[in-house]
C-alpha cells in the first residue's frame, strides 16, 4: 500500500500555551497589592481558626427542636417564590416575543426593551429588596416584587436569545400566507417556544426559593427573617437547621422540575 | 428562444380564479451587494404550469419570492393578477400574499404545532389579528382546512404534530396549508429537493392536479430536468440571474439543459 499523503496538520499548541500563560500572569498580578491588586491574607484563616471552628461545630449540630418555628416562614418563602415566578411567567410571555428578533423585526423597539431588561438585570437583588422594603414596608410584598424583577430579567434575556438561535422556517410559511407578525407569533412562534419558556420558568422557581431565603435579611419576608434573627442571637444551631431545610427544599424542587421538564419537551 | 408560439401550443385554458404573472425588467440586489436577478422579464398566463430550472445560486429562489413580495424587487415591476407587487406594503401586501399559496423545500411548518393549526395558518390573511390572538376560527375556515387536508390525503393525521410526520407527509400538509388560502397562484420553491424519489413524484403529481383540476397558475422551482419535462408544460431556464431559456418543457433538449446549467449533464441532474 502506498503511504497516504496528508496535508500539514495545523498546530495551535503555541497559541494555546501563550493564552494560558497570559491568563495565569493576569490572575497573579490581580493578587499583588503593591500595584493595586487585592490583598489575599491566607494567614488570617489560621489566626482566626478558633472562632471559625466553634461556629462550625455549632453549625454541624442542628437543633431539631427548633423545627416547629421554621415551618411558617418556610411556607412563606415557598409562597413568595411561587407568586413571584408565576407573575414573572405571565409578564415574560409577550415581552420575550417582543425582545427576540424573529418575533419582532422592528429593531428600535426590540433594542429599547433589551436595554431596559439589561438595566433591570444589572441591579443586584438585595438592592431591589432594600429599596422596595423602604418603599412598601417590611413584609412579603417587597420580597415578591424583588423576585419578579429578578425573574423577568432572566427569562426575557435567556428565552429571547434561545428564540433568536432556534430554527424558524415556519415564520416564512406564515408570512407567505399573508399573516401579521402577531398572528404568526400567536399561532406558531409561541407554541414552538413553549419548552424554552417552561425550562426558564421552572429554573426561576428554583432560584426564587434560594434567593428569598436571603431576602428576609433586609426585611423582605420569608425564612431569611428567621436566619437573621437567630444569627443575631448567635444561635447557630438554629441557623443550621434552617440552612438544612433550605437545602432540602431546593433539592426537592429541582427534582420535581427535572421530572416536569422531561415531560414538557 | 421560442416563447410565444410554444405557449400557445401548450393550450392552457385559464380559469376565472386563476391569475397571470408579469415581471417587467426585474432586478434584485441583496443588501450584501449580491445581484441575484438582473433584468428579468416574464409573462405567465393564468392557468399555466411553469417550471423554473437552474442550479442553486441561479436566482430561481429569488425570482419566485419577488412574486409574493417575500423578496422585494430592487428595480422593475412585478404584477400578479390585479396587484402591482412592487411597492406594496402592510395590509395590501398581506392581502396579495393571501391570494398566493407557497410551498418550500424545508416545508416551513411549525413542528410542535398540530397539523390542523398548521393548515389554519393558510387563513391568516382572511382573519383579523384580534381573532387569531383570541384563538378563534370561523366554521368556514375550519371547513376549508379540513377539505384541503382531505384533498392531499392527510385528513387522518389532522391531530398529529407536524414534527411527527415524514418529509412527504409534511410537504402534503404544506400544500394543504397553501390550498386553504383558496389561492389564485401557487408557488413552489424546490418542493421535492428534500424528498425521496417516490415521494417526490407524489408531490409533483399533487401540484399538477392542482393545476389541471382547479386551473391554478403553478410555478415550480426545480433543478431536476426529468421532473421539469414530465410535470410542467413551460420551462424557464435561469443562469446567473438571467433567463437563458423559455419554452416548452417537453421539447427541451439536453443541449438546452447544458446551456441552463452551464456545464455538461451529470447523473444528479435527473431524479430517476
Amino acid at each position: 500500500m502506498s503511504r497516504l499523503v496528508l496535508p500539514p496538520k495545523p498546530t495551535t499548541r503555541l497559541r494555546t500555551a501563550l493564552i494560558i500563560a497570559a491568563f495565569t500572569a493576569f490572575t497573579v498580578v490581580t493578587c499583588i497589592p503593591a500595584i493595586g491588586g487585592i490583598e489575599l491574607d491566607l494567614g488570617a484563616l489560621v489566626r482566626n481558626w478558633d472562632n471559625g471552628a466553634g461556629l462550625l461545630t455549632q453549625l454541624l449540630q442542628p437543633d431539631f427542636s427548633f423545627f416547629p418555628r421554621t415551618v411558617g416562614p418556610m411556607l412563606e418563602t415557598l409562597q413568595m417564590a411561587l407568586v413571584g415566578a408565576f407573575a414573572a411567567a405571565v409578564v415574560s410571555l409577550p415581552l420575550t416575543l417582543w425582545a427576540a428578533s424573529p418575533t419582532n423585526p422592528n429593531a428600535p423597539s426590540r433594542q429599547l426593551l433589551r436595554t431596559i431588561v439589561n438595566v433591570i438585570r444589572s441591579i443586584p437583588d438585595l438592592v431591589y429588596a432594600t429599596i422596595l422594603v423602604a418603599m412598601a414596608g417590611v413584609g412579603v410584598l417587597p420580597g415578591i416584587m424583588t423576585l419578579f424583577l429578578f425573574d423577568i430579567g432572566i427569562i426575557i434575556k435567556l428565552v429571547s436569545e434561545a428564540i433568536d438561535s432556534a430554527d424558524h422556517g415556519y415564520m416564512e410559511g406564515g408570512r407567505a400566507a399573508g399573516g401579521t407578525q402577531a398572528q404568526i407569533n400567536r399561532r406558531t412562534a409561541l407554541p414552538q417556544s413553549w419548552p424554552l419558556f417552561a425550562n426558564q420558568w421552572l429554573y426561576t422557581l428554583e432560584l426564587n426559593v434560594r434567593i428569598s431565603a436571603i431576602l428576609g435579611i433586609v426585611g423582605a419576608g420569608g425564612i431569611g427573617r428567621l436566619i437573621d434573627e437567630r444569627r443575631a442571637f448567635y444561635a447557630y444551631d438554629d441557623v443550621s437547621l434552617v440552612v438544612l431545610e433550605i437545602l432540602l427544599v431546593v433539592v426537592l424542587i429541582e427534582l420535581a422540575s427535572n421530572i416536569l421538564r422531561k415531560r414538557l419537551v | 428562444m421560442h416563447i410565444d408560439s410554444q405557449r400557445a401550443e401548450a393550450g392552457v385554458t385559464p380559469a376565472s380564479a386563476s391569475w397571470s404573472i408579469r415581471l417587467d425588467n426585474v432586478s434584485v440586489t441583496y443588501p450584501n451587494g449580491t445581484t441575484a436577478l438582473s433584468g428579468v422579464s416574464l409573462d405567465i398566463a393564468a392557468g399555466e404550469m411553469v417550471s423554473i430550472v437552474g442550479l442553486s445560486g441561479s436566482g430561481k429562489s429569488t425570482l419566485i419570492r419577488t412574486i409574493n413580495g417575500l423578496v422585494p424587487a430592487t428595480s422593475g415591476t412585478v404584477t400578479v393578477g390585479p396587484y402591482t407587487v412592487t411597492g406594496l406594503r402592510g395590509r395590501q401586501l398581506r392581502q396579495l400574499r393571501g391570494h398566493i399559496g407557497m410551498i418550500f423545500q424545508g416545508f416551513n411548518l411549525a413542528d410542535r404545532v398540530n397539523v390542523y393549526h398548521n393548515v389554519l395558518v393558510g387563513r391568516f390573511a382572511h382573519t383579523s389579528t384580534l381573532r387569531t390572538l383570541l384563538g378563534l376560527s370561523t366554521a368556514h375556515d375550519r371547513e376549508l382546512a379540513l377539505r384541503a387536508l382531505d384533498s392531499v390525503g392527510m385528513l387522518e393525521k389532522v391531530w398529529a404534530r407536524a414534527g411527527q410526520l415524514s418529509g412527504g407527509q409534511k410537504q402534503r400538509v404544506a400544500i394543504a396549508r397553501a390550498l386553504t388560502q383558496e389561492p389564485s397562484v401557487m408557488l413552489a420553491d424546490e418542493p421535492v429537493a428534500s424528498l425521496d424519489p417516490p415521494t417526490a413524484h407524489t408531490v409533483m403529481d399533487d401540484l399538477r392536479r392542482i393545476n389541471t383540476n382547479e386551473g391554478l397558475t403553478v410555478l415550480v422551482n426545480i433543478h431536476l430536468m426529468d421532473l421539469a419535462r414530465q410535470y410542467t408544460t413551460r420551462m424557464i431556464g435561469l443562469r446567473g440571474g438571467e433567463i437563458v431559456y423559455d419554452g416548452s418543457a417537453a421539447d427541451a433538449t439536453e443541449r438546452d439543459f447544458e446551456q441552463i446549467y452551464g456545464r455538461p449533464i451529470q447523473p444528479g441532474d435527473r431524479l430517476d
